[in-house]
């Protein structure tokens, strides 16, 4: 498809699910990723000029023919516009939904969403001296949008996976054992958490990657959260857990995401309502997120060896860092 | 037959210099970022050439003294990740925590030295 007729195509379905004229200003490519393609672009409503992102679904992103399909959570475009507005509709700040696309819209799977403007960058929202209040204020925020996430009603989004503690791991397992690959720190690592993963939890929506970089931040503080594409219903301490990984710490000292304290984090989920919050539970979450993201580096460091990319390659160097950190949280060294 | 010169880390060295001084200045936005990520892998590469050699002398040795037979290094380290696996070795076992704990640290020394300070 060309872009003349991407953005005619593009034109037509605006103004068939959102208004007419629905023409197309400023279309702009903003990320290519392997799931998903993101755009963003402007266009006449009535009569104003509204922003939009579009987000587009690529074939690979739920073929039938990857051999690990179905193992680990993964939306497709509907389902991740579903759950945005089964989220909204619970007062989360995720994106605003505007149209599903249809079929016949001929332009494959995916969605238009209001654009936000603010920072998603996360050395950017740790560094930027203008996003000095904001930081101060987006441990309380994360608190309380994880208890309303955490909210969210299980029967609004049927389509998730459920997956105990238990299962997630064995996910990871299936990952492991496909990929062929065999490590002595990622073997301890899913041992360890075979033997230590919590029996007794909730059940509820988990975002499953709430963190900065997945964010949309303004001075304010959190503005949209993002990226709900691995959602999945589980553990809700696996979020809390997650968030604290320092991976996604960005260089920062804190402990959540590089800005805030567990104590603050805690308190504002609980304040809430999102129940009381065992820090040994959470911590848990954060242990096994690393073995998580180290096996994540590992996926794209053998796919950059596929591709020969500079960048996935880089990745695929980074599997240490976080199984170095679980591997001193297990032992008491943090 | 001698090493040719200049040694290959010295090769290294002057690529990464030419494109960190020279290049990178002159670069903005994506091919900016790509080049610092080059620099990033070669340094790597440097540290790989400088270190792994020692490393993996000791680390044939830890392996050999957990598993109890010698063998070529990887292979061991492959029976090693497939005895935790299948139950044959506790996770508990000082010798597997301290050889894990070692073999990750030389790792990061290679790939990201500033992270064991973190």
């Amino acid at each position: 498809m060309g872009n003349e007729d991407f953005s005619a195509r593009l034109q037509t379905a605006v103004a068939r699910h959102i208004g007419a004229p629905g023409t197309i200003h400023d279309l702009q490519r903003l990320t290519g990723g392997a799931n998903k393609t993101t755009w963003s672009f402007d266009a006449d409503v009535a009569a104003t000029r509204q922003q939009f992102i579009l987000q587009l679904a690529s074939a690979r992103a739920n073929d039938e023919n990857n051999p690990l399909a179905g193992v680990s959570p993964h939306l497709t475009a509907d389902e991740d516009a579903r759950l945005m507005i089964a989220a909204v509709k619970a007062g989360v700040p995720a994106p605003r939904v505007r149209a599903i696309l249809k079929p016949d819209d001929g332009l494959g799977g995916g969605y238009v969403t209001e654009r936000v403007a603010g920072e998603t960058l996360a050395t950017k929202i740790l560094r930027d001296d203008r996003l000095a209040a904001a930081r101060a204020a987006m441990t309380k925020q994360a608190g309380k949008i994880l208890a309303d996430i955490h909210r969210i009603p299980l029967n609004e989004v049927p389509f998730l996976m459920k997956l105990t503690p238990a299962q997630h791991i064995a996910a990871q397992r299936r990952i492991i054992e496909f990929l062929d690959f065999h490590s002595p720190a990622i073997e301890l690592g899913l041992k360890w958490a075979e033997q230590h993963a919590p029996k007794e939890t909730r059940h509820t929506v988990v975002h499953g990657d709430f963190r900065a970089g997945n964010f949309i931040v303004g001075e304010e503080g959190i503005r949209l959260v993002l990226d709900w594409e691995i959602a999945q219903s589980g553990d809700p301490m696996q979020d809390l857990g997650w968030v604290c990984v320092k991976t996604w710490r960005f260089g920062g000292r804190k402990p959540v995401g590089g800005f805030g304290s567990r104590d603050e984090l805690f308190e504002a989920y609980e304040k809430a309502g999102g129940h009381s919050v065992d820090p040994a539970h959470v911590r848990f979450w954060e242990a096994y997120g690393g073995v998580r993201w180290g096996i994540g580096c590992l996926s794209m460091g053998l796919r950059g060896m596929e591709e020969v990319g500079i960048e996935r390659c880089a990745i695929g160097r980074r599997i240490e860092e976080p199984l170095w950190d679980y591997l001193n949280l297990i032992e008491g060294r943090d | 037959m001698p090493q040719s010169i200049p040694k290959t880390t010295v090769l290294l060295e002057a690529a990464m210099k030419y494109l960190e001084s020279e290049l990178m200045p002159t670069l903005t936005g994506y091919h900016r970022f790509q080049t610092r990520v080059t620099v990033n892998v070669l340094n790597t590469v440097r540290r790989e050439l400088e270190l792994r050699g020692a490393q993996a002398e000791a680390e044939h040795r830890r392996l050999v003294a957990i598993l109890g037979h010698d063998g070529d290094v990887e292979a061991l380290s492959r029976e090693l990740a497939d005895k935790i696996r299948a139950g044959a070795i506790s996770i508990d076992d000082p010798a597997l925590r301290a050889h894990v704990r070692q073999s990750l640290a030389d790792a990061l020394a290679i790939n990201n030295p500033k992270w064991l300070t973190r």
